[in-house]
């Protein structure tokens, strides 16, 4: 009985009109997945960046200029009413201070005993709040006397191409930097203490040698009891890294940004802004077929006006009449949806092969994501389809048309 | 469904007249087991009277009940059941689906209940004369032809009351007499009642009462 009615209710079905809507959606859909997936399949490449620091965060310091050199070095650090004026402006979010420690440290580093190169050098700590890293790692207890630290990556180059190469010592690579044997020699105050590090990681961004702020608590209060801590660096968490403003602000008041720390920050802001704007693209390409296809339905059902209302005078529900075009409506949505995962499947196959070239170090992402999104299109716009048509029949019901 | 009641009913269009009716305006019952005739004068809201009752249109005054209930208050789902199980209504425009064949037009309705089978279907057909029409589309049929399909349908249904709008009117008095035939046994069969409108030519049938428009 069903097939009659789809039999009369079939009448008036545009092939060309439902074709349309069927490629458009296609096309909207299938761009919106990509999107997804490619900003999430390439994101971490851009935050894999740095472990130690989020890309959220700057690292200022006072310009040094020829006349700043030769005037007094207190100049360099930021007092509180500077830090109070970073904290109020509307990029930024929170700001900590770098401290230095304030006593002699000589290390000495070697691989697994062999040979030891030893220098004289600091330490510096921010507040834990601003390490980006597993904090249980991060502490530092008097009792067990091993201090994690985090070196620039820069150091390990420096090992790796200069020093070891002339000593015939091993290289190390990031992954077995527990293999680095460094002993620390803290003095001052009077007093005279060896300690463990550990190195934990190295940092592209820091261009610093990073201690939990703990051990410079301890640290600098028994070897440097009186010292001045006036910070000479000051780390910035901001709202939105490429704002115009920071870098107004920062040439404002004679400040510099180390390095160009912002571009893996920039680079996935702009990374992110694309995507939107694809997927906004994709978005619209989908509203306008969705448009396309409530038209054509609605044509169709004007066009079916008086073969519905008849089959509602001999006793058939609006549920019932409805339902044929509610079928068809959700079976395209449902084919859609299909071949936009499978779309999706082979050209993120293809981009992904040729980041693996470009990138080993890649993971292999989840499809998770886009599959939800594109299910989650797919209900609400079957939802909204389901209860238009129906809506549309019971104005026939109700001799609205 | 044992009667429906016509209190001080009106159509809208008619307000500010006072019609010269036994129905408009009038306190009228209709009971199920009863046969009805209403007579009218084309423009006397004949067809008017059928679509309140089958709940298709809504503009009139005063009030129409079925056992009591006033129908302005039924659902939609109140009305899809009284239209597959309680009233059956021949309308005077046939309203069949002209794409679909002789058959397939009482199938479509036949199949909501499945109330009779297609030996019983094919008998109205061949009693009726219109055998050799089962597989042809209504819309290559005469008018006259169309009517008979349209009894088949209106009958292909269980019903407490059944409405014929203008049955008879392309059809020639043997024909007549053969669907009132069909039509009153099936009538009888389950004890319901019928309304049977006309203008002049009416279906010649023993009226418990007649009603003047």
């Amino acid at each position: 009985m069903m097939s009659l009615v789809w039999k009369l209710l079939r009448q008036h079905i545009s092939i060309a009109q439902l074709l349309g809507f069927f490629f458009a959606n296609l096309l909207g859909m299938f761009i919106v997945l990509l999107g997804l997936q490619f900003y999430n399949d390439v994101k971490p490449l851009f935050s894999q960046e740095d472990g130690f620091l989020k890309p959220e965060y700057l690292i200022v310091s006072k310009r040094i200029s020829g006349m700043s050199v030769l005037s007094a070095g207190d100049k360099f650090g930021f007092n509180d009413e500077d830090v109070q004026d970073i904290t109020s402006q509307p990029f930024c979010k929170s700001v900590g201070v770098f401290t230095a420690s304030q006593y002699r440290v000589v290390c000495s580093m070697g691989v697994n005993g062999i040979a030891r190169f030893g220098t004289d050098m600091f330490f510096e700590s921010v507040p834990d709040r601003f390490v980006d890293t597993d904090l249980s790692n991060w502490k530092f207890d008097p009792e067990e006397g091993v201090i994690p630290i985090v070196l620039p990556r820069t150091y390990l180059a420096i090992y790796n191409f200069g020093f070891a190469q002339s000593q015939s010592l091993p290289k190390i690579s990031e992954g077995v930097v527990g293999m680095i044997d460094m002993v620390v020699l803290l003095r001052g105050n009077g007093q005279e203490q060896r300690l463990k590090g550990k190195v934990i990681g190295f940092s592209t961004r820091l261009n610093t040698i990073l201690v939990p702020e703990s051990f410079i608590k301890w640290s600098n209060a028994k070897f440097a009891p009186e010292a001045d801590l006036t910070p000479n660096r000051l780390i910035v968490e901001v709202k939105n890294p490429a704002d115009d403003a920071i870098v107004k602000y920062i040439n404002k008041h004679n400040l510099e940004l180390e390095d160009d720390k912002l571009d893996a920050g920039k680079a996935t802001y702009f990374l992110r802004v694309v995507t939107i704007l694809v997927m906004c693209i994709g978005m619209l390409i989908s509203i306008l077929s969705f448009y396309i296809l409530m038209l054509s339905i609605y044509l169709l059902v004007q066009k079916n006006t008086e073969k519905l209302r008849n089959l509602l005078l001999i006793g058939y529900s609006p549920v019932r009449v409805s339902l044929p075009y509610q079928i068809l409506t959700v079976g395209m949505n449902g084919m859609v949806l299909v071949l936009s995962f499978i779309l999706l499947y082979v050209v993120r196959g293809y981009y992904m092969d040729r980041l693996w070239v470009m990138f080993p170090q890649m993971q292999d992402g989840s499809l998770m994501p886009a599959l939800c999104l594109g299910c989650g299109l797919f209900f609400v716009v079957s939802i909204v389809n389901i209860v238009a048509i129906h809506n549309k029949v019971m104005r026939i019901w109700n001799r609205k048309d | 469904m044992e009667r429906i009641e016509l209190l001080h009913t009106l159509p809208q269009v008619f307000q500010g007249r006072e019609p010269q009716s036994q129905i408009w305006l009038q306190d009228v019952t209709f009971q199920k087991g009863q046969t009805y005739l209403v007579e009218a004068n084309s423009g006397t809201g004949k067809s008017s009277l059928c679509s309140y009752i089958i709940g298709y249109r809504k503009d009139y005054l005063g009030t129409i009940r079925f056992d009591g209930k006033d129908i302005r208050k039924n659902r939609v789902s109140e009305w899809t059941s009284l239209r597959e199980r309680n009233l059956s209504l021949l309308f005077q425009e046939l309203r069949l689906f002209p794409e679909l064949t002789a058959m397939e037009n009482v199938q479509i309705k036949n199949g909501l209940t499945g109330h009779k089978n297609r030996q019983e279907i094919e008998t109205w057909f061949e009693r009726l004369g219109i055998a050799d029409k089962m597989s042809a589309k209504v819309d290559r049929m005469s008018y006259g032809q169309q009517q008979r399909v349209a009894m088949i349908r209106a009958l292909v249904q269980p019903f407490d009351f059944l409405l014929v709008d203008e049955p008879i009117s392309h059809l020639d008095d043997e024909n007549s007499a053969i669907m009132g035939e069909i039509m009153m046994e099936e009538v009888r069969k389950q004890e319901a009642g019928v309304i049977v409108t006309s203008i002049g030519k009416h279906m010649s049938l023993s009226y418990d009462k007649t009603f003047c428009l």
